[in-house]
């Protein structure tokens, strides 16, 4: 288990997160969603080790180190590959660094996208890199596979696969925590919303839950925001108003 | 005998062929550069002597100047070499943020000093190299010295002159 408790963490004396207590069981898939600048990156950077943090993270019991850092895997919308490498080259130096990185899943996952093996990854576009940079992550090998918007810039299409492939190859030890925008595409292949804002956890649901309710991701999460429906309305007559 | 595989101590994806062109053109630049002694050493050598009808002849009284004077600033290039290194190095460290930010991936990986090895292994090696080619030089240009200055135009103490040009406070 993936368990965070009371991780708070400042920039220049603004508070990003402002203690997130949050525990990931093995085999979750977990949607965190917020708005921009709500915090979900840099609870992602502090899982992971690249921010420095209050609080405390731990893995199974054990604090994060290179140890068990292999366990925990990253995707993310600024990629983390090398755009130097080739998708091969990345297959050598993943096998190379983490012994139970995945091959075969490697090789079906780039046959499935249609992937060139040999072409930089660099020259590859947008969409396509940001394919490379998901299987990468998803086949690492990691218990805990964490996404922060890898999908900026690929089509619906290509995410609805997306989402299919992770359903489909997920192994149940499997974790996948996966930040973004797109509620309404993800509610079906996710298990859990977590929702953060302004560093805070604001709601945590099963979507067991939210189906047997009849309630929707949206409208909860619209709820949970106290979202204002008729907001635009009421400043798009302001505006008529003063002209 | 296992073939080192250099891909391996250099930043992954970086033209490292292009980078050992330049180092191996900063080396042979300071080589060459510090072939300025010889001249300076020649033109010393020949202060030392005065010409008797056709026979060169040595003058009553010479003495060579210090090694360290002529020697003067001929092995400049390397240091200027071991410079670029540390700048190299932190070339190496910003290569992982251009492009992508493959930052992340060297900062997770279970090997802690995988980043380290990648960013230092070359800039070091070159280090090593160029404090290496300098002392070698240093030494030949020191035998030079004393094997072609005629023994009586030698003043005493040019290992301790050496040291002290090296290391003021010695």
């Amino acid at each position: 288990m993936l368990n965070i408790s009371n991780l708070k963490k400042s920039y220049s004396g603004k508070q990003a997160l402002k203690g997130v207590n949050l525990s990931l069981d093995r085999g979750e898939i977990i949607g965190l969603f917020g708005e921009n600048g709500a915090g979900k990156t840099t609870l992602m950077k502090c899982i992971l080790g690249y921010l420095r943090y209050q609080g405390q993270i731990t893995l199974d019991g054990q604090a994060i180190t290179r140890k068990n850092i292999g366990r925990l895997s990253f995707a993310t919308s600024e990629h983390s590959f090398f755009p130097n490498l080739t998708a091969k080259d990345h297959k050598e130096f993943y096998s190379a660094h983490f012994p139970a990185f995945r091959s075969k899943r490697f090789d079906g996952l780039l046959e499935f996208f249609e992937l060139p093996a040999a072409k930089l990854v660099r020259r590859l576009s947008t969409g396509q890199q940001n394919q490379i940079e998901v299987i990468l992550a998803l086949c690492q090998g990691a218990d805990y596979i964490l996404m922060d918007e890898p999908f900026a810039g690929n089509d619906v299409f290509n995410r609805e696969d997306f989402y299919k492939v992770l359903l489909g190859i997920l192994e149940p030890g499997e974790t996948v925590l996966l930040s973004t925008h797109l509620l309404e595409e993800v509610e079906k292949f996710i298990g859990r919303a977590v929702l953060l804002r302004q560093g805070q956890i604001l709601g945590d649901v099963l979507m067991q839950d939210l189906e047997e309710r009849g309630d929707t991701l949206m409208s909860y999460v619209k709820e949970s925001y106290q979202y204002k429906a008729d907001r635009v309305g009421k400043a798009l007559s302001q505006l008529s108003d003063d002209r | 005998m296992k073939k080192l595989n250099i891909e391996k101590y250099i930043p992954a994806g970086i033209d490292y062929g292009q980078e050992i062109k330049w180092l191996a053109a900063g080396i042979g630049a300071s080589c060459f550069y510090s072939l300025g002694f010889l001249f300076r050493f020649s033109a010393e050598r020949g202060r030392l002597f005065q010409r008797v009808g056709l026979e060169k002849v040595l003058r009553e009284g010479a003495i060579m100047a210090d090694f360290p004077e002529i020697l003067d600033k001929s092995l400049m290039g390397f240091g200027l070499l071991i410079c670029g290194m540390v700048i190299l190095a932190v070339y190496h460290y910003f290569y992982h943020y251009q492009g992508s930010k493959s930052i992340y991936l060297m900062r997770r990986l279970p090997d802690r000093w995988e980043l380290w090895r990648r960013c230092l292994a070359l800039p070091l090696l070159c280090t090593a190299a160029a404090v290496l080619l300098a002392g070698l030089l240093l030494l030949l240009y020191f035998g030079i010295y004393l094997l072609a200055t005629p023994a009586v135009c030698l003043t005493p103490g040019q290992w301790q002159k050496i040291w002290q040009a090296f290391l003021p406070a010695y």
